[in-house]
């Protein structure tokens, strides 16, 4: 009988969880996978790949409210019809007739828009030598990125980051402890997507959103009002929270690496793509990906039951060493393995392209513009999460010249 | 024209099957198959699949016969 393997057990469940740790280093060096409070978690690049594209597992994440004891309330009720949770041919037909309106070509044009309010910002503080890079950049860049492509109007962006961020706490570990707040927010954005649907059905204009509206009216296995609204609300918190976070996520990745940053400043159409990829590598705001076992099979010596919970952790399996060569350090010169930070398989990343370019953007106006960039004191963090990011990222920067 | 995958940046991620499900499958290890040539009717289908491919491994070449 074959020796049983040793698994290292990593608390995931707690606030002090971090997944760029010696302790999890450390399990990924033991073995392919560790043992966790809510099913394995597999820790090597190969392993990864290949689980997060197996036909046998479906996505995980429709159990995440009721693993914390968050059942029937407005955040899960919206959750369970998300196209994030939804399988099957619902999931296929609805994701069908959304990519289009997603791809690169569609969002190509907008990367001047994307440059002018990335300057915009910067000139608010650049003179300071300093600022609260969360508040003042990513939040706004975020959000007024994603008013644009919907067609909301960009001076209402501080309301819709405040219902995005509410919504985007149902990803975290906290989640019970906030869902009043979170279920006031799907309602608030519910009957806010209702009127801009129904604001574009009425006079449609040149944005992502009348692009879904007149999907929904013109192709015959169109989109219902409740698929329009429930995706709208999924634009809205998946568009704004993620992005924002990633941005504070690679600026603190490249304030450890000035010789990348440099790089990247003096040739940003050379390197804004890979300093996006590389980020997003060592970096991701999604620590961990989920998915379901939809049927008991065999992973090398291990035996996944059905409906058991597989973690892909994210940001250990894209530096593992068997993989990347000095796998921790950001390199923009290297030819890189894909990482798995939009997630894969059927469920990759809707928005993927839109977040590629607008981070791109980003990081190309900050490294143009600032050296010398530090982190400052009391940057403060999100749990690690489905979803983590920085609550508050100060700076400190010399201006270029 | 046919279909070309380039199968050094394919991740096998099925988009593409979502799609255009006329010419492009995922088979029971979850690996792409796809035929080369296509039925002109299935254009748009096949566009909106080479668009929304993440590795943007897709492409349609005119030198077929």
């Amino acid at each position: 009988m074959a020796r049983q393997p040793t698994t290292s057990y990593l608390d995931i469940t707690g606030e002090h969880f971090r997944m760029n740790s010696e302790e999890v280093r450390k399990a990924r060096t033991t073995h392919w996978y560790a043992r966790t409070e809510w099913g394995i978690a597999v820790l090597t690049y190969e392993d990864s790949s290949f689980l997060l594209k197996h036909p046998q597992l479906t996505q995980g994440s429709a159990k995440w409210p009721a693993q914390h004891g968050v059942v029937g309330g407005r955040f899960d009720t919206w959750w369970q019809k998300t196209l994030l949770v939804l399988e099957g041919d619902e999931h296929n037909r609805i994701r069908r007739l959304v990519n289009p309106a997603f791809s690169a070509r569609q969002i190509e044009p907008m990367h001047d828009r994307f440059r002018s309010l990335a300057d915009e910002l910067i000139d608010d503080w650049i003179d300071h030598g300093q600022t609260e890079f969360a508040s003042g950049f990513a939040a706004p860049y975020a959000t007024r990125i994603l008013c644009m492509m919907l067609g909301i109007a960009e001076h209402d962006w501080k309301k819709i980051h405040e219902l995005a961020a509410t919504i985007g706490l149902g990803l975290g570990v906290t989640i019970k402890q906030n869902i009043a707040s979170i279920d006031d927010a799907v309602v608030e954005l519910t009957r806010y997507a209702r009127s801009l649907v129904q604001s574009r059905r009425e006079s449609p204009r040149n944005d992502v959103l009348s692009t879904l509206v007149a999907t929904r009216d013109a192709d015959a296995g169109k989109l219902s009002d409740e698929e329009l609204v429930n995706l709208v609300i999924l634009l809205i918190f998946a568009g704004i929270d993620t992005t924002r976070n990633q941005l504070a996520l690679s600026i603190e990745s490249f304030s450890k690496q000035p010789d990348q940053w440099e790089k990247l400043a003096a040739d940003p159409d050379r390197y804004a793509t890979k300093a996006v990829e590389e980020a997003l590598r060592v970096n991701p705001i999604g620590r961990w990906i989920s998915r379901e076992a939809a049927e008991t099979f065999q992973h090398r010596e291990r035996t996944i039951e059905k409906g058991s919970t597989v973690h892909l952790f994210t940001l250990i399996s894209a530096t593992d060493p068997a993989e990347f060569g000095n796998p921790d350090r950001i390199d923009l010169e290297v030819e890189r393995s894909p990482h798995f930070a939009f997630g894969g398989g059927i469920h990759h990343c809707l928005g993927h392209f839109v977040a590629r370019a607008d981070i791109g953007v980003a990081l190309s106006a900050m490294a143009t513009r600032i050296t010398d960039l530090r982190i400052g004191e009391g940057a403060e963090w999100l749990p690690d999460s489905g979803n983590t990011g920085a609550v508050t990222l100060p700076i400190t920067f010399a201006q270029r010249h | 024209m046919k279909i070309v995958v380039d199968q050094v940046k394919c991740q096998n991620h099925g988009l593409c099957a979502i799609s255009a499900p006329a010419n492009f499958a995922l088979d029971t290890d979850g690996k792409l198959q796809y035929h080369e040539s296509f039925n002109e009717e299935n254009i748009d289908d096949i566009e909106d699949a080479v668009d929304s491919c993440p590795l943007q491994a897709i492409t349609l070449s005119r030198d077929a016969a």
